[in-house]
């Protein structure tokens, strides 16, 4: 029940719909930096996490203690905007979230998605339980990322992943013609769904960018929560 | 041994496996003049460093029991407890702690921070000792002592603060420039026994003043004095610095940060010095003991020599000349023919030859002196017993024990074997309380307990080497337990009224899941089961406790509430409402839905990063979660949770799933329901287990 309940609350359910990602696509979270890319990829992780599935989150700067802390704070948030819940049961529920994900940390320049294969091939290979999304936190798009994500499209299709990132772009850059930030224009075609956060007022605007007919869907979420305002 | 407290430093160096803990001990000594050559830990010479004083330790390269020894630098007393790396040996590391006033912490600059450097770190915590940093191994390739400061603050949260950076990395490490003084130092001669001081090169000229110039500023914090100076822009003596320093390090507010390396006797001197100016003398630390006296109230211990004398017995070794007994004097002091008292037990003993501890070599003295460590001849007792004068009742606060989490069986192999296997476990259960031993009723085979698989294969080690008990090994068994996750009720009746002397009592009430270990609760009211009978129902269900009904594992975690029953006037006794409540409990235990817990270890891969993704694999195929995995360097460290049962040899299938290029380390962490696959398998091989017997 209580998995339910919070499903339904989450930004990201409410905002991109509760079938928001096929698998074996890639989605993106565009902001300048600061506003909360990482906070709203780890609610996206969460609702999956929520779902029953397996969540990896790769982030290129945070310390795993960060991450843990990240994934705590974005579920009790969650937990808060229900209203009152027996604190045992939600405390059961996030020690049954807690290890269906799992955080790793890396440099940019040592980033491999053979490491992450090899892991994915020792799962499938002993019949364990493979995991369905892959959030990738602090990838540099301003840099020619195409090695990179050619490799993690491959992934993608082979374990059927839906992977996640965060993308930064920059105050002073205006959208390109087609609607875009630069960072995702030029790749642009390889994202299903693209979010982009902006202040707005005391709130976070999340304007939609790519996701069929909800393009340019706007949503006010609270900064110090991610929940919807 | 001095008197003068001030001039007296009881320190540890603690560390991860490998950090050359050892190897700066061994430097210490030479430095102090206590040796005269340096041997490495595994040196090619097989000689071994002196402080691993056991063959098995020289053996492996590993220090096993924490040595204690004693040195003189500039007429200052140190004594230093030389600690073990290896998990499996924690309890000696927290012993250590317990008796110590300040500890170097050693660290690699290549691994940094380390799985057992956060675990010594939450015993020093534990016990409020103050610490100093020291960066070692500076002259390996992918040294950094930088990043090692960084991650003592992100990863242990200290507010550590260089008082050194070097001079060169690497292979290139020439000396370290003081930020204190402002001087460079080199070591030359043969063993970097002569300390040169020289002016700062010109390219770390600048490097230095910027250096200096944060630490100035984070260590003002603890002097108003230095602070005064910094804003009226005066000049800052070394005094002023030390002595914040001094206070920010005594109060853990502070980790000043030392480097170098150990092996190339690079820097070990100012170490030292720094031991003695900014670690505590024991006059700086406040010791509670318990009195017993009054109802346990908490007293503070001072090192006067005139007070009544408060020591503990911290470590205990078979010497050629019987029981040797590390101790700890707080207060008072140990004279040769005084007689104290051991607090556990209230025996009066009478001191004997009293002696100070260098490795294995030992000199003769006449006194401990409060605020000393040494050790004492000929005194029968357990590790962690208080030794008072008479007149008092003092106990120093117990030790943080953990309980064994492996077992396995041993069988000697002839007779003498048996006598020689008895001595070493009577012996071995007295110096460890994490080393346990039992023998099984049914099998009548003897079972040693403890924290490790490699814990474990130490002892039998020992029992062949050092007392010639040769025994056979079984299979590791993993020390599981039942528990019950649902209420439930119970109503039995013992009836037994068939000739002779009659038995009967009813019990009834309800078992529940509990936090604790086991609790009994009596909700009998009017004089249904009477008072007389209370205690030994109780004991009834308390002996339950022992075994569970199905897999004969302990049990624990149940709240047992009576609530009726009822009694005859002439078949009611003891021993049937122990029997009626025996039964009531296997009533009520199988209802209420019994499971399994097994014993989960935190273990922590340290691997190259080209085989993060099969080290992780392993994991995986062990039922173990992966909590994660941080890239350090060239090195990624996977950090995660895996059921004991699954480790059984894994060390062997990591060295060849990785060219023997990845180490990891476990320790106790929880204990976890097993998953119903792996319950049925255990009662499965019970099963079988009970057939073959």
């Amino acid at each position: 029940m209580l998995r339910k309940d919070l499903i339904q609350k989450s930004p990201v359910v409410q905002i991109l719909g509760s079938d928001y990602m096929e698998k074996s696509q890639f989605g993106a979270v565009i902001s300048r930096a600061g506003v909360g890319k990482t906070q709203f990829l780890v609610q996206i992780a969460i609702s999956w996490l929520l779902e029953g599935k397996k969540v990896i989150h790769i982030s290129l700067y945070d310390t795993i203690d960060k991450i843990n802390l990240r994934y705590k704070e974005g579920y009790t948030n969650l937990i808060d905007s229900v209203g009152y819940i027996d604190p045992q049961k939600a405390s059961r529920l996030w020690d049954d979230l807690a290890p269906c994900k799992f955080g790793i940390t890396c440099h940019e320049n040592t980033f491999s998605p053979k490491n992450i294969r090899d892991y994915l091939v020792s799962l499938k290979k002993n019949s364990l339980e493979m995991p369905s999304m892959i959030v990738v936190d602090g990838l540099d798009f301003d840099r020619d990322c195409s090695i990179v994500l050619d490799k993690l499209s491959e992934l993608a299709s082979e374990f059927s992943l839906a992977i996640w990132f965060s993308m930064k772009s920059h105050r002073e850059e205006a959208f390109t013609d087609k609607g875009f930030p630069i960072q995702l224009d030029k790749v642009q075609s390889r994202f299903a769904k693209a979010v982009y956060l902006q202040p707005k007022e005391d709130k976070i605007e999340v304007v939609i960018l790519k996701d069929g007919v909800k393009v340019n869907e706007r949503h006010l979420i609270e900064p110090a929560t991610m929940m919807l305002a | 041994m001095l008197k003068d407290l001030k001039r007296v430093r009881n320190i540890g160096i603690s560390a991860h496996i490998d950090s050359g803990k050892t190897t700066l001990t061994e430097r210490i000594l030479f430095y102090t003049n206590r040796i005269h050559q340096i041997h490495e830990v595994k040196g090619k010479d097989g000689a071994g460093a002196v402080m691993d004083s056991m063959d098995l330790e020289r053996e492996r390269g590993i220090t096993i029991a924490s040595a204690a020894t004693h040195c003189e630098w500039n007429k200052n007393d140190i004594n230093i407890i030389d600690t073990p790396g290896h998990v499996d040996f924690t309890v000696e590391v927290e012993r250590s702690l317990r008796v110590l006033d300040g500890v170097i912490l050693v660290l690699c600059s290549v691994s940094g921070v380390q799985s057992q450097s956060i675990t010594v770190d939450q015993q020093m915590k534990r016990y409020q000792v103050p610490c100093i940093a020291f960066v070692n191994k500076c002259d390996r390739s992918g040294a950094n002592p930088y990043r090692v400061a960084k991650q003592l603050r992100d990863k242990l949260g200290h507010n550590s603060i260089l008082m050194q950076i070097p001079i060169g990395l690497e292979d290139k490490l020439k000396g370290v420039v003081d930020l204190i003084s402002m001087k460079a130092l080199y070591f030359e001669g043969d063993n970097g026994e002569h300390v040169v001081v020289k002016e700062i090169p010109p390219e770390l000229k600048d490097e230095a003043t910027e250096k200096r110039e944060e630490m100035i500023d984070a260590v003002s914090m603890y002097s108003d004095e230095l602070t005064e100076a910094i804003l009226e822009e005066k000049e800052i003596t070394e005094a002023m610095v030390v002595s914040a320093v001094r206070r920010g390090t005594i109060s853990r507010e502070m980790t000043p940060v030392f480097m170098g390396s150990a092996y190339k006797n690079t820097a070990v001197q100012p170490l030292l010095d720094a031991v003695l100016k900014f670690l505590p003398a024991p006059i700086d630390i406040n010791n509670e003991a318990i009195d017993h006296d009054r109802n346990g109230e908490s007293i503070i211990l001072t090192s006067d020599f005139d007070k009544p004398t408060v020591a503990l017995a911290f470590k205990l070794e078979d010497g050629q000349y019987g029981q040797l007994t590390y101790i700890r004097v707080y207060q008072g002091g140990l004279k040769k023919g005084d007689t104290i008292i051991n607090s556990r037990d209230g025996k009066k003993v009478k001191v004997g030859r009293l002696i100070r501890m260098h490795a294995a070599e030992m000199e003769d003295i006449d006194e401990i002196p409060a605020g000393h460590i040494g050790a004492m001849f000929g005194i029968d007792c357990a590790s962690g017993d208080t030794f008072v004068s008479p007149g008092i009742n003092y106990s120093m606060i117990a030790m943080h024990v953990m309980e064994p989490v492996i077992s396995l069986s041993i069988i000697p192999v002839d007779n003498k074997s048996q006598i020689n296997m008895s001595k070493a476990l009577n012996r071995f259960t007295k110096e460890d309380p994490t080393f346990r031993t039992y023998v099984d009723k049914e099998t009548s085979e003897t079972i040693i307990q403890g924290m490790g698989e490699l814990h474990l294969e130490v002892y039998v080690e020992r029992m062949k080497r050092e007392y010639k008990a040769e025994v056979i090994t079984g299979q590791p068994r993993v020390a599981y337990r039942e528990t019950i996750t649902q209420k439930a009720e119970f109503n039995y009746t013992h009836k037994k009224q068939t000739g002779g002397a009659g038995q009967y009592g009813r019990v009834s009430g309800f078992v529940e899941p509990f936090e604790g270990e086991f609790e009994f609760v009596n909700k009998v009211t009017g004089g249904r089961i009477p008072t007389n009978y209370i205690p030994a129902c109780e004991k009834g269900f308390a002996g339950c406790m022992e075994k569970g009904p199905k897999l004969e594992f302990p049990i624990t975690g149940v709240r047992v509430t009576l609530m009726d029953g009822a009694y005859h006037a002439v078949d009611s006794s003891d021993m049937a409402f122990q029997a009626a409540a025996r039964g009531g409990f296997l009533e009520g235990y199988l209802k209420a839905k019994p499971v399994i817990h097994e014993p989960i270890m935190k273990v922590v891969i340290e691997t190259p990063n080209e085989f993060q993704g099969s080290c992780m694999g392993l994991i995986n195929q062990r039922r173990g979660i992966i909590l994660g995995s941080q890239e350090e360097g060239v090195m990624s460290v996977i950090e995660s949770q895996v059921p004991l049962s699954e480790m059984f040899g894994f060390s062997t299938i990591l060295r060849s799933a990785t060219q023997g290029k990845a180490q990891f380390t476990m320790e106790f962490s929880s204990y976890k329901q097993v998953p119903q696959s792996v319950a049925d398998a255990i009662i499965k091989a019970k099963e079988e287990d009970k057939k073959k017997k």
